[in-house]
């Protein structure tokens, strides 16, 4: 028997599957079920509340569940990513390094990604570190570098230079610190290799923090602590990069990616190499490491499954 | 233009009773008066050629270019007001942009033309606004290739579903913009004081045949120079082009100047195209005279 | 004074901009040279009255840039630290000299929105800008119109047209002349301006000059804008050659 709009008993009682209904279904409704002996009046005859999970079975709504308040999460670590770029400096320009393997944590995920790109024909930029931030660069550069030649090609005789190397370090630097700042850094370590407003050879590093440096030869990631002491070998200082001639550099640089393909386990044998000279970029995308030797394997002791 | 006066030529964005915006016509007149620009459409690329009047003997030589870039591919030339002709190609370099970001890929010739199109109609619209004091011609070579998007990295998957369609794709691209907004493609393009003289030679090289190489496109846009330029012959002036062929041709799909020895090549002939016909002419006088002699 | 009834309806912008350039004619005279090294800018400041100081016309911009006015000094001045701006974040952001097309063509399209919109009145100024960049030495002149065409040589303000006249004739002399030549051919249009019974003064001479310390070579000579006795040795150096007959004013014995 229904009175004033109420259900009595007996009605409840007529339509008991409601119980059965799944726990996590216990949404409010305008017509909630009475407590048995009790009439129950509660804040679920509120309009707004209606569909929304029972205040009596799951608690208040906590507000503060979903709320972006505080840093971005997901800027915070790198997803897919690049290992070393190895630069380097000779006579009269730069070599530089990449392997062509990106990794998704440790799986070896894409074996054919190019982290070498050029810059209006007369630059490489090498980047380590998050893939898709690389890709966001690359089309930033792109644009960089068509808005270049729209300066230079209407100037008389298109003698205006374009950006040369230490400008777009620099460039490359300044927005990297200022992404650093926003704490959305791009998470990249890049190598900036080309030739400076004097036509000499320029290499200069730059990371996600917009550190920047310079130095005759360069390594990002493993690199700088697999590689570097080998090249510097090669050229210990500015003034020793004068006597290195290319194919010294190419030698070197192509002995540091076997290093590092050996002892760095997010590395790949097949990778890119650039060499930049006055005459423009001269670049490499499916190289081989070759003449690898692994007898050194069997003398490694003190982790994994050896039992000696 | 018996409205002239009547207080509708005033504003823009005013109708006047017999269904004309003056001041859009008010902006074809400055047109008019402009250097002229002259775009061919070849089957291998496009030229673009325009006069520049030398109104001063202290203008450095050679600088103050007046067809510009947009993109890599595409190129654009205006006659009339100067400033706004810079205004437009600031626009065009903004849309193709503002595509890059959304596509990833160059903006085509025909969407910048279309791009184009819609902002100089805005400017017909308007109070608070004036139309822009040019015609523009757009050239581009849209690629033929099967080009990565901007920033790919690798070659993705060498097995599995691809998704071009078969078939011929890109070419070369040719549009003419009015100061209404109003644009149509072209074969052959011509605006500026000495119009009506380029068009009739641009008809005379049948271009919807398609059989015209770019070489050829540049002594003939040089020659049409020269010829539209006639009329004012005492006037001083430089001519300025750029080509764009496909990426086997001879500018590797980029827009870029004519090389400087290709021009001065072209302009000789031009020249002496020119003198031949003013002989001929002559000798066409004399006959005349002849004639009536012999009457 | 007024042509006709568009004066009044800001719309038709066309001849507020030709009203903006009689402004620049109002303006006392500049002029600017180029070298195949050097960028000169001469120019004749005016006072207010007899006590007052003489207004200031030229302006460095940069190391390697500065720029002469001729018209409404504020507005001038509006361009001009617009002008610093952009060429002190040109060397923060690239490490490099910004090219002078580039900011040439940034005030340029500033200008240019003023003439096409309700609401705004075009700059009444017009300005010669001139420096030395990676690809050599460039001078500019600047109308209210937004035009801006690179010269080899300018002449801008009142009774600027003789001093044109006077660089036309020797516009073959100019690339390459050294810098203090090119000075003296600047102050030699300068006087070709003057009206009867005035001549160049330490008070009311300025110079600017750019280019490399040594021929041939970098560092620059940063633009210095040169005033008072500085600028002495110029003006009688040509005070001289005036009276050694020449093509200068023959003076009555």
């Amino acid at each position: 028997m229904i009175r004033g709009g109420e259900m009595n008993e007996d009605a409840w009682l007529k339509i008991k599957w409601v119980k059965n209904v799944p726990n996590y279904l216990q949404l409010q409704s305008p017509h909630p079920p009475p407590a048995v002996g009790a009439r129950r009046q509660s804040a679920t005859y509120i309009p707004q509340a209606w569909g929304r999970p029972r205040d009596d079975v799951y608690g208040a709504y906590d507000p503060s569940y979903m709320q972006t308040n505080g840093p971005n999460q997901h800027t915070q670590s790198p997803i897919v990513t690049g290992t070393s770029v190895l630069g380097m400096k000779f006579k009269e320009g730069v070599v530089i390094a990449a392997d062509n393997l990106a990794s998704y944590g440790s799986l070896a995920r894409f074996t054919d990604v190019k982290r070498l790109r050029t810059f209006a024909e007369s630059s490489v930029v090498g980047f380590g570190g998050d893939v898709s931030d690389m890709q966001y660069l690359d089309r930033h550069l792109t644009e960089l570098a068509i808005d270049e030649a729209y300066a230079s090609s209407t100037t008389t005789n298109s003698a205006q230079p374009t950006l040369n190397a230490r400008n777009l370090h620099k460039y490359l630097q300044k927005l990297l610190y200022r992404r650093r700042s926003k704490f959305d850094p791009l998470w990249n370590s890049l190598l900036v290799a080309g030739l400076d407003e004097s036509g000499a050879p320029f290499l200069a590093a730059a990371d996600l923090l917009g550190t920047a440096f310079s130095s005759p030869s360069l390594a990002t990631g493993f690199g700088s602590m697999l590689a570097q002491p080998i090249m510097r070998r090669l050229v210990p200082d500015e003034a020793s990069v004068a006597s290195v001639t290319r194919e010294q550099a190419v030698e070197c640089v192509r002995e540091c990616m076997k290093v590092l393909f050996y002892r760095d386990a997010r590395s790949l044998d097949s990778y890119s190499l650039a060499i930049v000279t006055k005459d423009g970029v001269e670049l490499h995308q499916n190289e081989k490491l070759e003449n690898q030797s692994w007898a050194f394997a069997d003398r490694i002791k003190g982790y994994g499954t050896q039992t000696v | 233009m018996t409205s002239i006066g009547t207080g509708y030529d005033l504003a823009n964005s005013i109708f006047s009773p017999d269904g004309r915006n003056f001041q859009v016509e008010y902006a074809v007149k400055a047109v008019e008066n402009g250097g002229t620009s002259v775009g061919i459409r070849c089957k291998d690329g496009v030229v673009l050629a325009v006069e520049k009047v030398i109104t001063s003997k202290l203008l450095k030589p050679g600088a103050n270019k007046r067809i510009a870039t947009v993109d890599k591919n595409l190129g654009v030339v205006y006659s009339g007001m100067v400033p706004d002709g810079h205004h437009f190609v600031d626009r065009a370099r903004d849309e193709a942009r503002g595509w890059r970001e959304t596509f990833k890929t160059p903006i085509s010739t025909s969407d910048l033309a279309s791009r184009m199109g819609g902002y100089l109609q805005a400017y017909t619209l308007y109070q608070s606004v004036r139309p822009f004091g040019i015609t523009a011609i757009i050239g581009g070579f849209d690629s033929e290739l099967e080009t990565p998007v901007d920033g790919e990295v690798g070659s993705g998957p060498s097995v599995g579903a691809g998704g071009k369609v078969e078939g011929k794709h890109g070419g070369p691209g040719l549009y003419m913009i009015e100061p209404s907004g109003m644009y149509w493609g072209y074969y052959g393009a011509a605006t500026g004081k000495g119009r009506q003289a380029a068009k009739a030679e641009l008809e005379k090289l049948n271009l919807s045949e398609n059989k015209l190489d770019l070489m050829q496109g540049i002594k003939e846009a040089a020659r049409i120079i020269y010829v539209a330029q006639q009329d004012n012959k005492d006037k001083e002036f430089e001519l300025e082009m750029s080509w764009i062929s496909g990426a086997d041709g001879p500018t590797k799909g980029r827009h870029m100047e004519v090389p400087k020895d290709l021009l001065e090549a072209a302009e000789r002939l031009a020249k002496k195209a020119i003198s031949e016909d003013d002989e001929e002419d002559e000798e066409d006088d004399d006959e005349k005279n002849d004639d009536k002699m012999e009457e | 004074m007024f042509r006709n009834n568009y004066d009044n309806d800001s719309v038709t912008l066309i001849f507020q901009v030709e009203y903006a350039a009689e402004a620049v004619k109002q303006g006392s005279v500049v002029v600017g040279i180029v070298s195949k090294t050097h960028a000169v800018l001469v120019a004749i400041k005016r006072n207010a009255e007899e006590l007052s100081s003489y207004q200031k016309k030229l302006f460095a911009v940069d190391e390697h840039v500065g720029l002469a006015i001729a018209g409404l000094t504020s507005d001038a001045r509006v361009l001009s630290n617009f002008m610093k701006q952009q060429c002190l974040s040109e060397r923060l952001t690239f490490d490099r000299a910004m090219p002078l097309e580039t900011l040439v063509s940034l005030i340029s399209d500033k200008a240019q929105l003023n003439t096409q919109h309700y609401g705004k009145r075009p700059y009444g100024v017009g300005l010669l800008v001139a420096g030395v960049d990676d690809s050599g030495p460039h001078l500019f002149e600047f109308q209210p119109s937004g035009l801006t065409q690179e010269m080899l040589a300018c002449a801008i303000g009142a009774r600027s047209q003789m001093a044109r006249t006077y660089l036309e004739k020797n516009l073959d002399k100019f690339p390459d002349c050294g810098r203090d030549e090119l000075i003296r051919h600047g102050l030699r249009a300068l006087k070709e301006t003057l009206v009867q019974d005035r001549e160049l003064t330490v008070e009311n001479t300025s110079v600017g000059v750019v280019g490399p310390k040594e021929p041939g070579k970098r560092p620059l000579e940063a633009f210095k804008v040169h005033d008072g006795a500085d600028v002495k040795d110029w003006i009688n150096s040509i005070a001289d050659d005036a009276e050694a007959g020449g093509d200068g004013m023959q003076v009555d014995e």
